[in-house]
């Protein structure tokens, strides 16, 4: 059976994304897997520009940079462990019966691509060890990670605490309708107050599509709020956000490609660099 | 893309800058040194350090490896030079270059495969003693002060970093440089400096186009020095890659490198330098002093060229007992001390295969021979190794009943010779069976071996029957297709 995978570091973003899985683990009735990998520390330790080197400077090295490499592993491994044992008996006590934890070795998101097959929904930490606890500066591996992955994508703030709305921006493009029949296929917002919310555009049949997006959700049991909005298209839909208090923000993802994003930058950037609340990226 | 730059470029600052620094201070006695090898001015060694290394750290395929102008190559150029001049040496560097890249595009990295352990420890130890041998000249028929400069020099090199703090946080090749030439100018010896050797760069270098005519006598003179230069370039630049892959516990990008070396030969051939490729020595160094990323390598070469600008005047001042004694430093930590103290460890073929590229290279002062040579003895080696993995055995159990032959294991060419000798023709029978179903025929002396067998038998006028031909020859298939089926791998050497 599919499961949830959720991604753990040392840094404090782990509790978040710990209270997310057993949420997101509940709503779907899920197993909850618990992934931590150790990416190897590429630095040197301390340095040595004696530049000079003698008999067996090699071999010499080897078992220098070898040892140090080892005391990190050792350490990471440790650390990990304790991580994924809180996590786990924190997951057991909320009543998920089904929680298992992995560790792996390697690039994150290279471990996280060769897992995802067996993953429904993927929950990382807006933010991680790399970045500290600066809100507004996106963890260095979630674009890269958004890119390539084909699996829904969980990305938590520094605080989660249980939503009870969350909002759709609709532009009627191949992403949002893919959004829309994830939302209506599966059960992970299943209660929640749904906020359909579209910017104006010269897409032709917009009105006609939001109309039927709006249906859809209804028949679905979701009770809905819609709203037009005019203007820059991430100011605006982090203002309603504010305003109206909405717990969690669902979207598709990078719908333009890194060329245009450098000329013209990305909404969906701009929305993950400054939503403080729950982004569900749907792939 | 901006990935890359961050995890190649800028993940280790502060030490790249810092190891860049060092190897750029070791690496200008290393292109002096070099130049003079190759009877050229120190500024064509010079220019090309700074143009290789430079260029490599963007187009190079492993990240924190130095490149530069190499003895090897150096060696390889002297009778060019000596015959031609140096315009011939700069179109043969353009045209080295333009022969890696379109190694590098033939995927030729690959290769470096049936380079074997042995080979590389070979030739790393023929680097150090042609490094070595090369300071010779030196050291001959000079004044008593060169030697003690050059004992001195060592002795502050190999002495200076156990001095607590300072001693790691300065390049004692850098002190011994500075140390030497302060001595020789307050005594105001009469020895050798770096200026007597030739014309220092003044300048940043220049655009130069080769003045050489653009005939076909030209590309027959110089072709030959090309291919020379492109292979030993790719070897020494591949296996120190290798090496710092090892080191560093990451993968390099082997094709990559080989079109890098390319672009790297024809940018030094375009601005006056010779060719160069990796250097195992100062890649050594570079990790050492805390150097990881692409970084490093482009400082190395940056700050190469500010310092020898700007402080030609004071590098001409140099002693050159002190550049031999940086050059003999470099000479010790490439060799390989292991590879003697395991001599007695190792199995003799493998020694017989380190040694020998070891001898052919100082015999013919070419790398690539004697990677050559290596690469062929250990192939010997290993052939003959798997032709002792085959047996024959027979049985008969009366005189009436069928001569029963049964082969197992390895039958290719370097075994078909034993293959033949192992049926005893002296056994009279009428019907001979020979089995093969345990048996791998790898090639066509195999069948042919098998052939002899049995027209033989028949001319004894017993009647032959083959088992399992079909099974022991699917090997034969050049290829089997069964590159990610670890399962077909099995099935096909199993014993059927």
């Amino acid at each position: 059976m599919q499961h949830i995978l959720a991604c753990l570091d040392e840094s404090t973003w782990s509790t978040s994304v710990q209270d997310a899985a057993i949420w997101a683990a509940r709503q779907l009735n899920s197993p909850l897997t618990f992934l931590h990998s150790i990416e190897k520390q590429t630095q040197p330790d301390s340095q040595d520009l004696s530049g000079a080197i003698g008999l067996g400077a090699r071999s010499k090295l080897m078992t220098e940079i070898a040892t140090l490499d080892q005391l990190r592993a050792k350490a990471a491994l440790q650390i990990g462990k304790e991580i994924l044992a809180i996590a786990d008996s924190k997951a057991q006590e909320a009543g998920c019966t089904q929680v298992e934890t992995l560790q792996r070795h390697g690039e994150f998101i290279d471990t996280l691509l060769t897992l995802e097959s067996s993953a429904r929904l993927v929950i990382i930490g807006h933010s991680g060890t790399q970045t500290g606890k600066k809100i507004s500066v996106l963890g260095t591996h979630v674009e890269n990670l958004l890119r390539q992955i084909h699996t829904p994508v969980l990305i938590t703030p520094h605080d989660f605490s249980v939503p009870k709305s969350f909002m759709l921006a609709y532009d009627g493009r191949e992403t949002t309708e893919l959004a829309l029949q994830r939302i209506l296929s599966n059960d992970l917002l299943r209660g929640l107050d749904c906020h359909l919310v579209t910017i104006k555009n010269k897409q032709p049949d917009l009105e006609e599509q939001f109309a039927q997006a709006t249906e859809r959700l209804t028949a679905g049991g979701f009770a809905v709020t819609t709203r037009y909005l005019e203007g820059d298209i991430a100011k605006q839909l982090l203002d309603y956000q504010q305003t109206q208090a909405i717990d969690m923000l669902v979207m598709g993802a990078f719908s333009g490609s890194r060329l245009r994003q450098f000329f013209i930058g990305s909404n969906t950037l701009k929305m993950l660099e400054n939503c403080n609340i729950p982004i569900l990226v749907v792939k | 893309m901006f990935k890359n730059m961050q995890n190649e470029w800028f993940f280790n600052i502060r030490g790249d800058l810092l190891a860049g620094l060092v190897v750029a201070l070791a690496l200008i006695p290393e292109a002096i040194a070099f130049s003079i090898i190759a009877g050229v001015d120190p500024k064509v060694g010079l220019y090309a350090s700074f143009c290789i290394a430079v260029i490599i750290a963007f187009v190079g395929g492993r990240p924190g490896m130095i490149s530069a102008a190499t003895g090897a190559m150096a060696l390889l150029m002297v009778t060019l030079v000596k015959q031609h001049g140096l315009e011939y040496l700069l179109a043969a560097t353009l045209l080295t270059g333009v022969l890696q890249i379109a190694a590098g595009y033939l995927k030729l990295g690959g290769l470096m495969r049936f380079v074997s352990k042995s080979v590389v420890t070979g030739f790393v130890n023929a680097l150090a003693i042609l490094i070595f041998m090369a300071q010779l000249p030196e050291l001959t028929n000079v004044t008593w002060h060169v030697y003690a400069m050059t004992a001195a020099g060592l002795g502050i090199i190999y002495l200076f970093p156990l001095i607590p703090k300072i001693g790691k946080s300065l390049p004692s090749p850098l002190v011994c440089i500075v140390v030497l030439t302060a001595v020789a100018l307050y005594l105001g010896m009469d020895i050798r400096t770096v200026g007597d050797m030739g014309e220092l760069p003044d300048t940043l270098p220049i655009f130069l186009w080769p003045e050489v005519p653009l005939t076909l006598e030209t590309l027959q003179i110089i072709l030959p020095y090309a291919v020379a230069l492109a292979i030993v370039g790719l070897l020494e630049s591949l296996m120190t890659a290798t090496i710092i892959d090892e080191l560093t516990d990451t993968k390099s990008n082997r094709n990559r490198e080989c079109k890098g070396q390319g672009i790297a030969n024809i940018g030094a051939g375009m601005l006056g330098g010779m060719a160069g490729c990796a250097m195992i020595g100062q890649s050594v160094i570079n990790i050492k002093s805390g150097g990881r990323g692409r970084l490093s390598t482009f400082c190395a070469g940056f700050f190469l060229l500010i310092m020898v600008v700007f402080l030609s005047d004071w590098i001409k001042q140099i002693p050159m007992a002190a550049l031999v004694a940086v050059m003999i430093m470099v000479s010790i930590g490439t060799f390989s001390w292991s590879s003697v103290r395991d001599l007695k460890k190792h199995p003799l073929s493998t020694n017989i295969v380190m040694v020998t590229t070891v001898a052919v290279v100082l015999a013919t002062h070419n790398l690539a021979l004697g990677v050559l040579a290596g690469v062929l003895l250990a192939t010997l080696f290993f052939a003959n190794k798997i032709a002792r993995l085959m047996v024959i055995k027979h049985a008969q159990a009366d005189v009436h009943a069928p001569l029963h032959y049964q082969v197992i294991g390895q039958v290719f060419f370097a075994s078909a010779e034993k293959f033949a000798e192992s049926f005893d023709f002296s056994l009279a029978a009428d019907k001979v069976l020979i089995d093969l179903t345990r048996a791998h025929f790898w090639d066509i002396s195999a069948v042919s071996a098998l052939d002899n067998v049995v027209i033989k038998y028949q001319r004894l006028g017993a009647k032959v029957s083959v088992v399992g031909m079909n099974e022991a020859s699917k090997t034969l298939i050049d290829k089997f297709a069964l590159h990610n089926d670890p399962k077909a791998v099995e099935k096909l050497l199993s014993d059927h």
